[in-house]
């Protein structure tokens, strides 16, 4: 990774930002990479003689109404959380550079029928959008993905597009169009590298925003489906026993938090960096 | 208050930018040490990255964080500025310190109007004594002392309203509002045309004697600090190594460094060995362009109101460029002459012919800080120049042409004055000189029979300028390269310019040889630029 590199130039408060954010992150992201091979017990195995145990050396974080370690429950969680983000913000990314860069970079008629398109989609409540989306097209953890995808293509539209807009004007654009570069080729190879710094921290908080939105939908039961495990299906699940049983609540809650503030902690770091000690 | 004689006392200075990996750089400033005497005009020469600015930075106390002043002290009129803390030294700003920058265009706010903007200087600094209607007089006085005649005005425009000498007059009013006692000019003309900075620093002068102030003038321009400063002192590598009346300094240079300075500013054809090709003018031209209007489409603000503006900017220009010519094109800002240009290269809508006989035109512009992708090594930039011309052979195996075109960039890069330590960097590792030139080297690593240069030398300081004018004249003479030379510097276009063009306006309002066009101007914009230009040079 590039971090090593630029160590030196970075800002002791950045750097306090990206420790932090890597720290939370990591946890969340060592017990996905571990579910992917061993997680203590199955993550669906029933056990009706250990219902609602607390914390234990057994069951590290108790188990829940059905006998299911949840330890386990949180580790295959992760999985779907950190999948469907990931995925989700990868469609968004290349559905927005693609129609943002020639937006910016076109103008008129181009730029105003994206932008229009973009529009619709945001004036809608993003989540409303994607529960629409998913209830017309059943719900199932691709359909999450492309709903999730499109809802947050905008955003990452408009970032490419004023981008561009600015870039285009710099002489560097002009000269590149003299030598006689193709337009296509002037958008991925001339403007596009020059977009990442803004991109990155943007695509950042959208992994955590489309986080927030899955675990919504999934508490309303129309994201993962069971017996699957994700965190906002296991904080819905876990309501009715709040009370006998809170650490059904506060164990998945407990990495959802990590998951979202670790990522915000990084953007902050990049933010930081990127006007600070960047220059 | 007791008075000074000197009002500033830099007192052996030496700053640097320690950072982790290295806590004892080399110094940016090396032992500086120098007075600034009450009521003097000084000016602060030397070539880009000297520390000019760093200097006055210091001086301001708007020094980077990451900067640390190692040794030494200022005192303004006797105060220790290093040992106040950071509240009483950011009142001092304005009120006795006040700073002028080099570019008009961004210096002010783009949604404020220039009245507003003025009134925050005034309101900034508490001054409660004022009632809104007496701080609109005193703008309004100080924007007519600054030479508007339309003051009242000017209060309700905004920055994008005004022309470039304009908003550094609004500027100069902003800093001068509050009577400084010293004023900053951090290269307030670089940006400027010849016509409008002489306006400005007679402006200046004037200023510093009706309001008593003292001028730390920075520039790289030799020829704007002639006739206009009282001191000079010449920098070099953070250390000031001469300093003496300006006509010392300018007619009997000492030191060894400052005569090297003075002889790149004068750009003497000889001393450099700018030897430009000579013209056969009965070749057919490279470039012909007939009847050339160009000009802005109305906003939609406009078309909306119906209301049908003029907004043509060129009115039926024709020009042609013949083989190994390097034609110069002269004018005050706002004539056409960009617009020109960006419609030659097509990048403009227009009416007209352009004729171009050679499939590729080179284009280098103004500013080196942006002419190259900060994203791209310079080897990718000269491999993208190379194959957007079309000119590599797909026929050869990958391997081959790979090493091939290696060669050839090289070979670019070396003519350009580059070498191979070069290709693997990333533009912001260059010096402006040096990125005016791969921005050379990408045109000539095209083989273009015409290259049009738009003001490649005003954001240079004299010692690029010259190296930046050699390679031009060499390339023209050793390829026979063509080049539309744009610039607001009428001597580089009497020293390598056999024709020239005047325009104005959007017109062409002479044209000819060189010599006969500067010698006997026909109109009244030639002539006005060659006062502003004698003016300038005390010729």
């Amino acid at each position: 990774m590039s971090s090593q590199k630029t160590q030196s130039k970075r800002s002791p408060e950045a750097s306090a930002f990206y420790i932090a954010g890597l720290i939370l992150l990591g946890i969340v992201v060592v017990a996905f990479v571990i579910s992917l091979f061993w997680t203590p017990y199955a993550p669906d195995a029933t056990d009706a003689a250990s219902k609602f145990l607390p914390p234990s050396l057994e069951h590290p974080f108790g188990t829940d109404n059905f006998g299911r370690d949840v330890l386990s429950r949180v580790m295959s969680a992760s999985k779907y959380t950190i999948f469907i983000s990931a995925a989700g913000v990868a469609i968004a990314l290349i559905l927005g550079t693609v129609s943002g860069i020639p937006a910016g970079y076109y103008g008129g008629f181009t730029d105003r029928g994206i932008m229009l398109l973009g529009n619709s989609i945001m004036c809608f409540p993003g989540i409303l959008l994607a529960l629409v989306a998913v209830a017309v097209f059943g719900a199932s953890v691709t359909n999450v993905i492309w709903a999730l995808g499109l809802v947050f293509a905008p955003t990452f539209a408009r970032v490419c597009r004023l981008g561009t807009m600015e870039i285009k004007e710099l002489d560097y654009i002009t000269h590149a169009r003299v030598m006689g570069v193709k337009p296509v080729r002037i958008m991925t190879f001339h403007i596009f590298p020059n977009l990442v710094s803004q991109l990155l921290p943007a695509t950042v908080i959208g992994l955590a925003n489309m986080t927030l939105f899955e675990s919504g939908m999934s508490y309303l039961g129309l994201g993962v489906q069971p017996p699957d495990a994700s965190f906002g299906k296991m904080l819905s699940d876990a309501q009715a026993y709040f009370r006998v049983a809170p650490w059904l609540v506060i164990f998945p809650a407990m990495m959802l938090i990590f998951y979202i503030l670790g990522l915000y902690f990084i953007s902050e770091g990049m933010r930081v960096s990127l006007t600070k000690g960047g220059k | 208050m007791t008075t000074h004689i000197h009002i500033v006392k830099v007192h052996h200075l030496t700053l640097s930018f320690p950072t982790r990996k290295d806590p004892n750089p080399k110094p940016i400033l090396n032992d500086v040490d120098f007075g600034i005497r009450d009521g003097e005009i000084l000016g602060l020469i030397g070539n880009s990255g000297c520390g000019k600015t760093m200097t006055s930075l210091a001086i301001a106390g708007l020094l980077p964080e990451s900067a640390s002043i190692t040794s030494g002290s200022i005192k303004f009129a006797g105060k220790d500025l290093l040992a106040m803390d950071p509240k009483s030294r950011r009142a001092m700003l304005g009120k006795d310190i006040g700073m002028i920058f080099q570019e008009p265009s961004t210096a002010l706010d783009p949604l404020m109007t220039c009245g507003k903007q003025l009134e925050e200087v005034l309101t900034a600094h508490k001054d409660s004594t004022k009632t809104p209607e007496e701080r609109r007089k005193a703008i309004i006085e100080m924007l007519e002392t600054v030479g508007f005649t339309n003051a009242e005005e000017i209060l309700d425009r905004y920055p994008h309203q005004l022309s470039g000498g304009q908003r550094q007059r609004v500027l100069i009013a902003g800093a001068a509002l509050l009577k400084p006692r010293l004023l900053i000019c951090d290269e307030p003309t670089s940006s400027l045309d010849t016509v409008t900075t002489v306006s400005i620093l007679a402006l200046l002068k004037d200023l510093c004697h009706k309001l008593h102030m003292t001028i730390l003038f920075i520039s790289h321009d030799l020829s704007a600090v002639r006739g206009f400063c009282d001191r000079v002192m010449v920098m070099k590598d953070g250390k000031i190594i001469d300093k003496d009346t300006t006509s010392d300094i300018l007619s009997h240079p000492k030191n060894a460094y400052t005569a090297e300075l003075l002889t790149n500013a004068r750009l003497d054809t000889r001393l450099l060995g700018l030897e430009p090709a000579t013209v056969d003018y009965t070749r057919s031209p490279v470039l012909t362009a007939k009847n050339i209007t160009a000009g802005y489409g109305d906003s939609l603000f406009a078309r909306g109101k119906n209301r049908k503006t003029d907004n043509t900017i060129l009115h039926d220009v024709s020009l042609e460029v013949f083989p190994n010519e390097i034609l110069g094109l002269i004018g005050s800002s706002g004539s056409g002459k960009t617009t020109l240009i960006r419609s030659l290269l097509g990048l403009l809508p227009h009416s007209g012919k352009v004729n171009i006989r050679s499939s590729s035109v080179g284009a280098i512009f103004q500013d080196p800080v942006s002419c190259l992708n900060p994203a791209h090594t310079i080897k990718w930039h000269m491999e993208e120049a190379l194959r957007a011309s079309g000119k590599t052979d797909n026929s050869v195996p990958r391997k081959e042409r790979k090493a091939k075109s290696l060669a050839k960039i090289i070979s670019v890069l070396e003519e350009c004055g580059l070498g191979e330590q070069h290709l693997l960097r990333h533009p912001k590792e260059l010096s402006g000189g040096q990125r005016q030139r791969v921005a050379i080297a990408m045109c000539l690593i095209q083989e273009p029979s015409l290259i049009i240069a738009d003001e490649p030398f005003s954001s240079l300081d004299a010692s690029s300028s010259a190296e930046l004018l050699k390679l031009m004249t060499d390339i023209n003479r050793e390829r026979s390269t063509a080049f539309l030379l744009i610039t607001h510097n009428i001597h580089i276009v009497r020293q390598i310019c056999p024709r020239v063009i005047v325009m104005d306006s959007g017109r062409i309002c002479e044209e000819g040889n060189t010599t006969d066009v500067l010698t006997n101007p026909k109109s009244e914009c030639t002539s006005s630029l060659l006062d502003a230009e004698r003016e300038i040079h005390g010729i």
